[in-house]
């Protein structure tokens, strides 16, 4: 009996050891196979989205398929600033050798109005008619489903790196030629959970307010996952999903102050990220949110120092203090702001100030992107996949990310960072003037959240 | 006050300060229809365009009052200018032309509105006075949000003490009842309608301005609130000043209590308001039948 109990409790260790070992990533696994290259960084003063050069002949050809139109135009236009950037790096080198030769980089706007119906004629028609090499999208899962479809039908390669629903690369919904370079609910849920309950240790009673939509539904169990494997002393004291584009979120606020919560637990993004804010604040309600919409500049500054302190945003560019480690880093960082001083409508507004979070993330995954290209000396499908699978890239800001071959998703170091007065933003802004903003709160302390923490979702039946 | 006494309390109120913005913007377009007969579905344009109007007096004066003065005087100018200029040649092909035209305008403002200040999220300050909370019974409450109650309220009374206390309120009514027989009296009748058309614009274009403040002034805007102002015009009565302000009221509060106990039916219960009192008054609840 005694020697059957020491079995046991034999098996039972070695089990939950097996566990550990898989779930971690070793060091060696996320050894960059390409690094971002700022040797080769050329001058980039030349650079203006407004009038950007047109490279002609054969091309690498890079379809944006995104919102150009209606109420979200403003993100295809930051997608656009993001992509053109990335390409003009490239070009200005001389372009990339692919199948013997070398080519430029070419650029297409592709305005899927935030349509199903519109996306999947226009990203039909950039396969079709200008022959596009890769499609680059998009706001809203829906959409980013309808490309990838297409470019499943067609063999094309698409790059997800802004649509953050896990479903997306799980079960009949995968495609191998589809590529997710963006973090994903699973991770955003789990890396807060986990931020609060082994790296902050103070706040108990946390409540969940999300758009009533996939999206918020997938943010909202990602976090509820998180708190039970991270925080299982913590309490959900409250959960609600309001309609996209509230105009009144004084009912859910006064609930909110109700039930007691600590901190708000967001997914809602711009407008409803910034109603949300602004009507807290003007009720008083001083709690934190924590998010990852709600550090558009823009708003920030509109509602002030005062109250965006205690904000918690969590990204996926950067990694930990300080944001700037090399003279490197710092040249590229002032490359884009001094280039961002000619830019004119829609380019010219506060938003564009900094290359980092959610832009940084943007212009990232085109460079990782160009640069499986540049090693499989193809735009072939396959010739990329074969690449691209497992591949690991160090981007500008010094994050490593890699390429899980079974489901196609990015893992990744993700960081939260807690927003503080502009004179406490040295600790991460270490370069002059030592703030990221002026008028708003932003990144004090930022924490690093290891990859095995929040290791996004395996579909059972592709990663087995 | 006790904490969940309290609670259900600002809930009341965050329900009439929604109700108010509702009526603001529902009462022009019910006004004009009643009036006019006309379906102006561009009001929820005219609206976000007298928030972005408002933005930009801000921005050029520094003055939310300034703003919330001219900006909705602008927006009944552009207002009068579709009236004369497009709504009264189509007028007599009946409503179809009139529903196209409307959305048409609509589709114009929007992008109007995105190349002179782009898509992005603009800000529209309130005025520091109005700014902070107040103490309502031992519970806080924004100041500004009571404001727009007292300005809506403000605005309710004159316009019905115009419309049914004054002589030129006794004209209006009497050309929407027979506008043949009052322009053989020698009233300009054409005046009048435009006239009623730009006080509908201008309603909408305070409601514009007096919510910017609390979201964010972007072209997304009129979707926001569109779709709630139609219903309560629907659900009002089509014309009715009195149905417009009830079921705005009504429709704030189911808003608010909806949010507080059926929290996941939230964005359908308005809508299932709108479905039962019609199944029991078809022509809305102050509508009649012609």
């Amino acid at each position: 009996m005694k020697t059957m109990k020491r079995l046991l409790a034999v098996t039972i260790f070695l089990s939950l050891m097996g566990l550990l070992l898989a779930s971690a990533v070793p060091a060696e696994e996320m050894k960059p196979k390409a690094t971002f290259d700022f040797n080769k960084f050329p001058d980039m003063s030349d650079f203006d989205p407004n009038q950007p050069v047109e490279p002609g002949g054969d091309t690498i050809k890079i379809a944006i398929v995104a919102s150009f139109s209606g109420p979200a135009a403003a993100v295809g236009e930051i997608y656009y600033a993001c992509v053109a950037w990335a390409a003009h790096t490239i070009n200005k080198q001389g372009g990339l050798m692919v199948d013997g030769k070398k080519k430029m980089v070419q650029v297409f706007k592709a305005d899927g109005q935030s349509k199903p119906d519109v996306t999947k004629k226009v990203t039909e028609r950039m396969i079709l008619q200008e022959n596009v090499d890769f499609l680059w999208g998009t706001n809203g899962s829906h959409l980013q489903k309808v490309i990838n479809q297409v470019a499943d039908k067609y063999k094309k390669i698409s790059v997800n790196a802004a649509s953050l629903s896990d479903e997306l690369q799980e079960g009949q919904d995968f495609s191998r030629y589809s590529f997710m370079t963006t973090f994903s609910t699973e991770q955003i849920g789990r890396t807060a959970a986990y931020y609060y309950g082994q790296v902050r240790k103070k706040e108990k009673k946390f409540y969940i307010l999300c758009q009533d939509y996939l999206f918020g539904h997938s943010m909202a169990e990602a976090f509820k996952k998180g708190i039970k494997e991270y925080y299982p002393e913590a309490e959900i004291v409250g959960e609600d999903y309001h309609k996209l584009f509230l105009t009144d979120f004084a009912p859910y606020l006064t609930k909110i102050k109700a039930s007691g919560a600590e901190v708000v637990y967001t997914g809602d993004w711009i407008p409803d990220a910034a109603n949300l804010l602004k009507q807290a604040r003007q009720m008083g309600i001083t709690l934190p949110f924590v998010d990852i919409f709600m550090n558009e500049p823009r708003f920030l500054v509109e509602v002030g120092i005062e109250g965006t302190k205690g904000l918690v945003n969590i990204g996926q560019y950067g990694i930990g203090n300080p944001a700037f480690r090399n003279e490197e880093q710092i040249k590229y960082h002032k490359a884009w702001q001094n280039a961002r001083t000619k830019w004119k409508a829609p380019y010219d507004t506060v938003l564009y100030t900094h290359p980092s979070g959610n832009i940084g993330a943007y212009i990232t995954s085109v460079y990782w992107l160009l640069s499986v290209v540049e090693r499989a000396a193809s735009t072939d499908p396959d010739k990329i996949i074969k690449v691209w699978e497992d591949d690991v890239y160090q981007g500008p800001s010094g994050n490593v990310y890699k390429m899980r071959a079974c489901d196609h998703k990015q893992i990744g170091l993700l960081t939260v960072q807690e927003y503080v007065p502009p004179e406490e933003q040295k600790q991460s802004y270490n370069i002059p003037p030592y703030y990221w903003f002026k008028d708003c709160s932003n990144a004090g302390p930022v924490h690093e959240v290891p990859i095995e923490k929040n290791l996004p979702k395996a579909d059972p039946t592709l990663c087995k | 006050m006790d904490a969940s006494v309290a609670m259900y309390v600002a809930q009341g109120i965050h329900g009439l300060a929604y109700g108010m913005i509702l009526f603001l913007v529902a009462s022009g377009l019910t006004l004009i229809f009643g009036m006019m007969g006309v379906l102006n579905l561009a009001h929820a344009a005219f609206f976000m365009l007298s928030a972005y109007f408002g933005y930009q007096m801000l921005a050029w004066t520094g003055s939310f009052w300034l703003a919330l003065l001219v900006a909705p005087v602008l927006t009944a100018v552009f207002g009068i200018l579709m009236e004369r200029f497009l709504l009264k040649k189509v007028h007599a092909f009946g409503h179809m032309g009139e529903l196209i035209l409307t959305v048409g305008v609509s589709l114009i403002v929007l992008d109007g509105v995105k190349a002179v200040w782009g898509t992005e999220s603009l800000p529209l300050k309130m005025p520091p006075i109005l700014e902070g909370l107040v103490q309502i019974g031992g519970m806080q409450y924004p100041i500004y949000r009571l404001f727009i109650i007292a300005m809506a309220l403000m605005l309710l009374a004159i316009l019905s003490l115009v419309l049914y206390k004054t002589r030129l309120g006794m004209v209006v009514r009497a050309a929407v009842s027979d506008a043949e027989m009052v322009n053989a009296l020698g009233i300009n009748v054409p005046l009048v309608f435009m006239c009623v058309f730009g006080v509908g614009t201008w309603m909408a274009g305070v409601a514009g301005v007096a919510i910017a403040p609390i979201l964010t002034v972007f072209p997304g805007l009129a979707d926001q609130m569109g779709m709630d102002a139609f219903v309560v015009v629907v659900v009002g009565g089509f014309g009715s000043l009195g149905g417009a302000f009830l079921v705005s009221i009504i429709g704030g509060l189911i808003s608010s209590y909806g949010v507080q106990f059926l929290s996941q039916y939230a964005a359908v219960l308005m809508f299932v308001f709108m479905a039962v009192a019609l199944a029991i008054k078809p022509m809305g609840l102050f509508g009649e039948r012609e």
